[in-house]
């Protein structure tokens, strides 16, 4: 096992990840949830299958994958997400 | 052909399609009911946890599809040659940032109320959305 090549691997996208919008998610998800290991599973499992995937397409992604598809969707389930957590404040509140 | 069966096809079509709306509606506020995080429940591993892990997954799963991290893993392990160490060490990162996340959201859960923590947390989801939107735009 190459330790040099695992830690320079790790400090790489320990940096890049931090502060960074899926880290955001996981606090905020994580945060008002009442299953945050479900919210912990799920951002671990949706992580590392990313990568995994990067790792086994390797450089043929930009070919294979809708990128900006993927984000728009993504970005479409954070707002879904977001209303959902206001509505259950102030939706509810009024009734 | 088609023209003439679509009249009477359409009234079937808009009928199931106003009952799925409708299972879907109810569907939802049931779950808005049970989300909010005043009670906790007994039962981790209920359907409650089990959408709470689908809608977490499937958001950052594609929301880091083709994304820095990911271009950064395959370019490294691209070099490297041995892509599976890049993949270790790069899933180490991603647990520990995920865990360092979650432990925030908790730490901060003490301090505020439950109505100000799901107020900021979904203002926060709908911050991301606008930044998923911008990269998009400015790409």
């Amino acid at each position: 096992m190459n330790w040099e090549l695992i830690g320079l691997s790790f400090i790489t996208v320990f940096l890049a990840e931090m502060g960074d919008k899926s880290q955001l998610a996981a606090i905020a998800l994580g945060g008002c949830s009442k299953s945050p290991r479900a919210v912990f599973f799920g951002s671990v499992t949706a992580l590392i299958l990313a990568s995994f995937l990067g790792v086994l397409i390797g450089g043929q992604m930009a070919a294979f994958l809708p990128a900006q598809a993927l984000k728009a969707i993504a970005a479409i389930g954070f707002a879904i997400l977001g209303v959902r957590l206001l509505w259950g404040q102030f939706g509810s509140s009024n009734n | 052909m088609k023209s003439s069966a679509s009249p009477s096809s359409l009234p079937a079509i808009s009928v199931t399609q106003t009952d799925d709306r409708v299972q879907t509606t109810t569907d939802s506020v049931a779950e808005s009911d049970t989300d909010p995080c005043e009670e906790q429940t007994a039962n981790i591993w209920n359907w409650g946890a089990l959408g709470v892990f689908g809608s977490t997954f499937s958001t950052i799963f594609l929301a880091e599809m083709g994304d820095k991290t990911q271009l950064a893993t395959l370019l490294m392990s691209a070099e490297s040659q041995s892509p599976w160490t890049v993949f270790a060490g790069a899933s180490a990162a991603l647990i520990a940032t995920s865990l360092i996340g979650i432990l925030v959201g908790r730490w901060l859960a003490k301090f505020l109320t439950p109505k100000t923590l799901n107020v900021s947390a979904g203002i926060l989801l709908l911050c991301i959305s606008v930044a998923l939107f911008w990269e998009i735009l400015n790409s």
